[in-house]
This record gives structure tokens, sequence and C-alpha cells, in this order.
């Protein structure tokens, strides 16, 4: 179904001939997405009608006008990076929004930074530093858009001991509403800028994006301020050595370390008592040990040798309970009582530092990796691809108890040669805002071009997902499509007010609701 | 390989976009972050390394088939590989290899462009991609006192390639570089009209055959004459001896210098010395074909098998190109040997430079995009406050010749042979 021609002319009116495209080279470029095998049993998830690449906050709401006038649905995006980027159903309109890439303003004073969607972690993070500032970067890498982690979905990355979660670091925004409207909130809303999220103005944070966000369901965000950091390196982070061992040289306001515990319970309290000491730049579990061989290998031929070699020679044990943290401070005194605290807690938990990744060379390779946000995708890296589990943003002894269950239940695919044998333990994730909560996903790797594996990680997503509803884990991370139908009635019926809010909206459901809430409860629900 | 080889690697892209940045710890600023120039000009993803495999997907899976726009996304891109170098970061995934042979199949089914044609169609009459006669082909060195090499023995032989042999406006360089290599003593010799194309473009814009003719015939042309080293200061003619001519599989007895690794080699060895000032301050931009695409190419041939379970892993192991073995440092010694010259760096430098626009047959298809990638490193270069910028081949030169010309952007452009010559 091709968009009506005066419908075409219309939005072409809006963007321009160079912005809008019907050609299905173009759209299947968009419809190809990570994991669209486990929805579509393909690479290729549904082909927008359309992809149109909107420059500014007036083509954007009149792209939404012309929707809801001819009953057309439109999904938006930042990078575009996952399956919650496509559309589903016929006739969706894509709205691509890397022309809207600026970076409006570095408030260095009030540390925040206003930007566009499509401002990339790394661009920011390196303007950023120049004013001894840094932002929030989310473990997906510093390739997806700062506007997208703040306003649209999750938020977790490992500074965030320091840097907290992407929807306490979002301000005031712009939000092009489902039904066309403008609105501004926060401070912008009364025209005091962009220094406030909740105020003077309207505060909707939790309607706009709650904890994991409305992921294209509710409308189009067009601008935000985010939040920034103190920056205690140098203005710009050279790097130093050849790929794969290049690192970031440390500077002397850093130290980086792996501690090692000797159980999951000494290693959460640590945590525990590192949120109360208010330590730590960087620190969470970076390096779940089926990782640990990823960190300086330039294949996946090598990765997978290091990762025999390592479990069979039990190094995988000194990682079992291990974190790692990032000391940060703006003065010598300071970071002397962050490593007097450190060493308490060391102490008192029975936990030490692991010397193996003392070593300078592979600190700066960590501290790269880290800092820069830059490593995830290896996860790719070994069997083709990956999916995730688990990892309810939670208290950290929650998550603690939902990794233990994970690595137990991960055993038994792997056993049956479904997917990749990382030793079982891949729980990725940290503590943040000062330890106030948690977050511990438990990565599979699977190959899915092969029909057992790919059908085995199914089966243990949906196991694991199944689980977090008997075990009480929290809701998972997994399942984004559905997941409020699912998880709402275990969660103080959450999905009715998604449900209220997705039609209060929206009443012409014109943004794509396939990843936020269908406004009709399925029959049968 | 073929398309369809690289199948299961292309499945395997995660669409994360990577490959449309410099690698994230490289990013200086938000100015300068992107390593692709086709994206940014084209917009949408399918202008992408990643996108261009998903559309060879697409087409091998028979989603799509050929259109226009398909043909000139296929095109529209200079085949520099920054993006492979992005991708290759974390990633065993050959984005570039993958595009050559996209534009293989593409010829293959006769999906070409006219301006390609032309290209071709000069390349079988006058063994050159330039549309000139084969007859002028000698013309840069008419008056030089420099042997023929067709009819007397030289150490070294000179290969001025396509670019410097027709384009007038650099001839000066071609005759500098003779003038260099004489000054210190090096016995150089030429093939004049004999010359013929290395054949290098003719593999990037998917002309495997006339790719194949070439290459075989300079191999076999200067094995039998024993030649022992080629010079050339040609940038793509280089990263096609080194990058492409091993793929035929023919034995190459002689050694390949690019002209900036000979001079170093002569300076370090005190055949040449640079003793006059040159007081000027200038940025370098690395050219593709002698950074990341001078990188040997790395032959393979294994199968793919699991351990761990669903570890899939390449056997016999393969070996991934990721550009750090470029020629970097060896043009970076000619510049600091000259005294009073200084060198300041660009952000995107080395494997992470940007394009100079020209490369993959794009400044004759699209000529406007070559334009507006060089003028992007013009910006890039103007940004360090130099001077001058200076580049080590002749189709980078023409690309910032033709956009300086035209966006009056107020910085000098040399060769480096211009500057060492002024040194001497
Ligand atoms: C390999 C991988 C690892 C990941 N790891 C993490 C992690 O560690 N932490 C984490 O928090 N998340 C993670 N994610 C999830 C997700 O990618 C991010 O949360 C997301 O915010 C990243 O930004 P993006 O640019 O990729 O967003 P996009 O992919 O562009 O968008 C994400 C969602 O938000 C919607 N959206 C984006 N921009 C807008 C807009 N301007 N207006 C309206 N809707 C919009 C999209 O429709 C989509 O549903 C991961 C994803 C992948 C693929
Ligand atoms: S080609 Fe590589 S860098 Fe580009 S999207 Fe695919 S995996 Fe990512
Ligand atoms: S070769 Fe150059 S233009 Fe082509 S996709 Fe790669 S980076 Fe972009």
């Amino acid at each position: 179904m091709a968009l009506r021609g005066n419908v075409y002319r219309i939005l072409e009116d809006i963007v321009g001939p160079q912005n809008i495209s019907e050609e299905p080279v173009i759209l299947d470029t968009y419809a190809f997405q990570w994991l669209a095998e486990t929805i579509s049993g393909t690479k290729f998830c549904t082909r927008p009608e359309a992809v149109l690449l909107p420059g500014n906050v007036e083509e954007v709401q009149a792209i939404i006008k012309a929707c809801n006038r001819y009953g057309i649905r439109y999904k938006a995006f930042s990078t575009g990076w996952g399956p919650w980027n496509t559309v589903e159903g016929e006739g969706v309109l894509q709205l691509d929004l890397r022309r809207m890439n600026r970076i409006l303003e570095i408030d260095e004073k009030n540390m925040y930074a206003v930007v566009e969607p499509y401002v990339i972690g790394s661009q920011l993070q390196v303007e950023a530093m120049r004013k001894g500032l840094n932002c929030h970067l989310i473990g997906a890498g510093a390739n997806t858009s700062i506007l997208a982690s703040a306003t649209s979905m999750a938020g977790y990355g490992l500074t965030g001991i320091f840097t907290g979660y992407s929807n306490c670091n979002v301000l005031a925004v712009e939000w092009v509403l489902p039904d066309g409207e403008v609105l501004r909130l926060g401070s912008l809303g009364s025209g005091a800028g962009w220094f406030g999220g909740d105020g003077p103005g309207p505060s909707l944070r939790g309607v706009m994006r709650g904890m994991i966000g409305a992921l294209g369901g509710l409308g189009v965000f067009t601008k935000c301020g985010v939040k920034l950091y103190p920056w205690y390196g140098p203005p710009t982070t050279p790097i130093e050595g050849i790929h794969p061992l290049d690192g970031m040289p440390i500077p002397e306001s850093f130290r980086v370390h792996s501690l090692t515990f000797p159980s999951w319970e000494a290693l959460a309290d640590a945590v525990y008592r590192i949120g109360e000491a208010e330590i730590g730049y960087v620190m969470g579990r970076a390096l779940p040990p089926g990782l640990i061989p990823a960190l300086n290998v330039g294949s996946a031929t090598e990765y997978a040798q290091m990762l025999q070699l390592v479990s069979t020679e039990g190094m995988m044990d000194e990682f079992k309970y291990a974190i790692q943290i990032f000391l940060g401070a703006n003065s010598a005194r300071e970071l002397e009582y962050q490593e007097r605290a450190l060493e308490e807690i060391l102490s008192e938990s029975g936990g030490k530092i692991i010397l193996m990744l003392e070593e300078q060379s592979v600190k700066n390779i960590l501290f790269r990796h880290l800092i820069k946000s830059e490593g995830i995708s290896r996860v790719f890296q070994l069997a083709g691809t990956f999916a995730t589990s688990l990892g309810a943003g939670t208290s950290w002894d929650a998550a603690v108890a939902s990794s233990k269950f994970g690595e137990q239940l991960k055993r038994k695919y792997i056993e049956r040669g479904a997917i990749a044998d990382d030793g079982g333990d891949l729980a990725w994730g940290g503590a943040y805002q000062h330890g106030r909560f948690g977050h511990l996903e438990e990565i599979i790797m699977y190959d899915f071009q092969d029909a057992d594996s790919l059908k085995g990680a199914d089966e243990y997503v949906e196991e694991s997902a199944q689980a977090t509803i008997e075990k009480s884990l929290g809701q998972p991370i997994s399942i984004v499509r559905g997941m409020a139908e699912h998880f709402g009635p275990t969660s103080c019926d959450y999905h009715i007010w998604m449900r209220r809010i997705k039609k209060a909206f929206d009443p012409n459901i014109t943004a794509d609701p396939s990843f936020y809430i269908e406004p009709e409860q399925p029959p049968g629900k | 390989m073929t398309l369809q080889d690289y199948r299961n690697d292309i499945q395997r892209c995660s669409r994360c976009s990577l490959c449309k940045w410099l690698p994230l710890a490289q990013i200086k600023s938000w100015r300068f972050a992107n390593a692709c120039p086709s994206m940014v000009w084209g917009n949408f993803h399918a202008y992408s390394a990643g996108g261009r495999m998903i559309a060879a997907l697409s087409l091998l899976d028979g989603r799509i088939d050929y259109t226009d726009k398909l043909v000139e996304i296929v095109y529209q891109c200079q085949m520099g590989g920054a993006c492979d170098v992005s991708c290759k970061v974390n990633r065993d995934l050959d984005p570039l290899e993958v595009m050559l042979e996209l534009r293989a199949k593409c010829v293959e089914d006769g999906q070409v462009l006219p301006a390609h044609m032309v290209m071709i169609e000069s390349l079988r009459s006058d063994d050159n991609v330039l549309g000139e006669l084969k007859a002028e082909r000698g013309k840069w060195a008419e008056d030089l006192d420099v042997k023929d090499i067709t009819k007397e023995k030289a150490d070294v032989l000179y290969f001025a390639g396509c670019r410097y042999s027709f384009d007038q406006d650099l001839w000066k360089i071609a005759r500098d570089t003779i003038a260099l290599l004489k000054m210190a003593g090096v016995d150089v010799g030429i093939s004049g009209k004999e010359e013929a194309c290395c054949g290098g473009r003719a593999f990037e814009i998917g002309y495997r055959g006339e790719f194949t003719k070439y290459a075989e015939h300079s191999i076999e042309t200067w094995n039998a004459a024993d030649v022992r080293t080629v010079v050339t200061s040609c940038s793509d003619c280089y990263g096609a001896f080194k990058f492409h001519y091993p793929r035929i599989g023919k034995k190459m007895n002689f050694e390949v210098l690019h002209i900036t690794e000979y001079l170093d080699r002569l300076i370090k060895e005190g055949r040449l010395k640079p003793t006059k000032k040159v007081p000027l301050q200038v940025t370098y931009h690395d050219p593709c074909h002698l950074g990341r695409l001078s990188e040997p190419y790395i032959p393979w041939e294994g199968v793919e098998r699991k351990v761990l379970g669903q570890v899939v892993i390449k056997d016999p192991p393969k070996e991934y190109r990721r550009g750090t073995n470029g020629i970097y440092e060896p043009p970076r010694d000619v510049l600091r040997s000259i005294q009073g010259l200084e060198l300041v760096e660009m952000e995107r430098i080395k494997e992470y430079a940007w394009c100079c626009g020209a490369g993959g047959g794009v400044m004759e298809a699209y000529p406007e995009f070559a334009q507006w990638t060089a003028d992007e490193r013009i910006e890039e270069a103007k940004a360090t406050g130099a001077e001058a910028l200076v580049t080590a081949c002749p189709w980078c030169e023409r690309s910032f010749r033709d956009a300086l010309e035209h966006n009056g952007a107020k910085i000098k452009l040399y060769d480096i042979v211009e500057l060492l010559l002024e040194a001497l």
C-alpha cells in the first residue's frame, strides 16, 4: 500500500523531496533490526510505508498534524538501534530524526546541556569534557542518542553510581504530542529556560517516560535538557596504543580497580557500602566472567580461544563475584578519602583488588571502555547476536538475587547446547544513584542463524520472564512488546494507567503503540 | 569471496550505526565526529555501510529489485573504508568487502552508471580512466632527463598513474618527484606512454574483468623486466598494488613503495638533506588509499565452525585489516624533516581520516558530492589554524583544488614533494 498521491505530496511539501522516501531499498534498511528474527523469523520487521527526515520541530508538528488528519500512524526514533524502533502494521511512517543533530547549549555554570535527538553520547561527552563536565552515558554505547535515553527509553549506564539513571537526568523537554500540539515541560513551560524538569512549569515526567519510556508511543521529543556532571580528567582524552590494545591513560584524579569478593552476599553488601560512602565514578559488573576475555582481543576467534583458556584454567573463579570501580575526585584529599573508604569496605567485606587486572595497560583499556562507553557491541561478536533477560530496576539485593537465578537457568540452556557457553554468568549492570537502586541483566549469546539456537534463546527469554513473576524478581528487561499487559497485573496494574494515558494523549492513535501499549485491551486478556 | 559468501556476516550486522562515526573513543568534537561522507550526504540509513549491507541482503533474498535509487546508493560512496575501521572496533565484519562485492554484482547484472562506463570505455581503448589518448601518456615527462624503462634498465621504476599522467595542472608534482629522486642519486626510469592504468579504480567500481587484466599486465610486465622497486606518488595506485593486486594470486617479484616511504628512506639514509627553512604551519591529509586502504590484503579461505556451544569461529582463524598498518608515519616524518615547517594535526587522521571525496568513482559520477566531501575536509583543515593543507595523492589534490576553486577558502594546498623540494 503506497501513500495516496496527495498525502505523499503533502508530506513531501513539509520536509522537501530529499527528505522523504518510499523506495523499497531505503525502507528495508529501517525494517532490518537486531532481534528481528524473534519477531518475524527473518532479519526484517515490518517495512514502514515511507521514511521521513524532518529537520525541526515545525516539520515534526506538521507531519503529526497531517497524520491526524489522514489517519496515518508514525514512529519516531533518534539513532534507531533495536527492534522497538520498527513499525507495526501497514501504512506506518518512520520518522528518522537524524537531521535534528545540534547541541544547542552547554551551560557550564548550571551544569546542563540542551540537545536535539540525533546528538550521540560521544558528541555531547567530548564537548562537555572541554568544560570540565561529563554526561550520563548508557551501557548500550555512546553511539546512542542522549535525548532518546532521557525521554523515551530506559537509561542504565555504568557511571550510574555517580550520574544516576536517564529519567532523573532529563530536564526541560520540547514534546510534540500525538495530536500535534507542542508541549514544553518543566522550566521551559514557564519560559524560564532548560534547567528544570519539574518546574517552574508543568512536570509530566512520569507520564512522559516513567521508568522505561514510551518507546515512540507518545509522540515525538524534539529537544531536551540533560544534567551534566563534573569530569575530573583533562579537557581532551587522548587514546594511546593500537587497537585492540588501545587505552585511555588514567588521569591523576582517577583510580581504576577490579574487585572480587568471597560471595554474592559480600559483593552485595560492599556495593551498598560504596553507595553509602558516596564514592565511585563508575561502578558495576562491566566485566562479568564471560566478558573478561573480550577485553583485549581482536576477533571472535581469539575471544573464543581466550574464553576456553580461562575457563579451563579456572581463572573465571576470580571474576565470579567481581565488580569494576573507578574512583574520581577533584582534589587529592577527596581521592584519598575515597581510596581509604574503599579499603575499609574491602577489609570489612572480605573483598580484594584483582591483581591480574592491575596492569596499567589493562586498566587503560578498561578506562577507555567505560568512560567512553564503547565496548558493548562485543556481545554480538561471539555467536552473532545476544539477548538479555531479567534485569529489573530494583533494589541491589534483588538484582543480585535475579542474577543468581539467571545463571542457574542459563546453565540449562548451555548444557542443551542452545546458547554460547560463556561460563553461565554474564550478569551485567550496576547500582545507581549511590546505590539507591540497581539492575543486573543476564545476557545470553546465541547464533540466530541456527534454528536450534534461536529456539533455545527464545525459550530462555520466555522462561526467565515467566520466572520473574513466579519468583517476584521484578519486571524483566527482555520483553518490550506487550510487556505492560503481561506485568501490569503484578505491578499495581500500571498497564491500565498507561492505556488511559495513551487514549488521553493520542485520541486518534497516530503514534504507533506497538512497543508502548495498545489503546484497547486485547481480547481474552 | 562473492557477495553470497558474505551472507552470514551481513546478517550479523547489528544496525548499531557505529560505521557512521569515528570509533567512539576517537571522537574529539561534535563537528568532526562523522566518519562516513555518504551518510552525511544521503542521510537515510541506506547510505551507510551498514545500510548497504542490508541492501545487499535484500537483493540476495529477492526482497528488492534493482532501481535507480538502489544503484545510486551503491555508487554514492567513495569506498574509502572509514566505516570498515569503525565497525571492526568491536566486530569481525567486513563491510568494505561486502560493498566491493555488491558493486561487482551490480556490474555483473548490468547495473552500471554512464559515468563509469565512460571510464571503462577509456580504459579499454586507451589504458586510462580519464578519457585521454594513450599516445599522450608520457607527455608529462617529455623533456625530462629520465630513463625509459622499456628501453633500458633502472633500479627504480617510477609509476605515474593516470591522474599524474594526464592532469596537466599536476604535472609539476610528478616532475618535481623525478627531480627529487635524481637529486638523491636514484637510478630511476619511467614507462612513458607504455605505462597503463593500475586497474584499481576499475576494481573499486565493480569491473573485475578489467581489473584482473590490468593487474596481470602490470605484474607480468614488471616481473619480466626484472623490475625490483616500483615507486609511485599516486596513493590510489599504491592502494591498488597493496590491497587489490594480491587478490589475483600472482607473485609480485618487486617491492612497491609510495613516494613518501621512499623519500623518508632517502632522508634517513642521508641521501636527501632538507636544509632550507620552509616556515609554514601545515596540516596533513592522509589519503585513504595510502592509509587504511594500503594495508596489505590478507587472504583467507576457510569455514565457520562452532565451539563452546554456539560460538562461531573462523577456521583457520581469520586475520582482519583494521587500518592500523597503513602508511602514516613516513609522510609525517618527511614533513618533520623540513626545518621551519610545523605540522598540526586535524581531528580525523590516519586510519580515521575523512575522505577527500574523489575515490570509488564518485568524482566522475557525483561531482557535487565529491566537492562537498572535500569542502568538509578543508573546513577541518582550517579549524587547525594551519596555513596549508598538504597531501600525497593526485586524486586528493585534484579534489581539493576543485573545492578550493569554488569555495574560495583561504588555505594553501601542497603535495609533500613540493615542500620537500623547496627545502633542498
Ligand atoms: C546492544 C544494546 C544494548 C543496550 N544497552 C542498554 C543499556 O545498557 N542501557 C539502556 O538504558 N538501554 C540499553 N539499550 C536500549 C536502548 O537502545 C536505549 O535505551 C536507547 O535509549 C538508546 O538510544 P537510541 O538512540 O538507540 O534510541 P532509539 O533506538 O532511537 O530509540 C529508542 C526508543 O525510543 C523511541 N524514541 C527515540 N527517540 C525518540 C524521540 N525523539 N521521540 C519519540 N520517541 C523516540 C524510539 O521509537 C524507540 O522505541 C540497549 C540496546 C541495544 C541495542
Ligand atoms: S556495518 Fe558494522 S558498524 Fe555498521 S551497523 Fe553493521 S555492525 Fe554496526
Ligand atoms: S566507504 Fe566511505 S563513504 Fe562508503 S560507506 Fe564507508 S565511510 Fe561511507
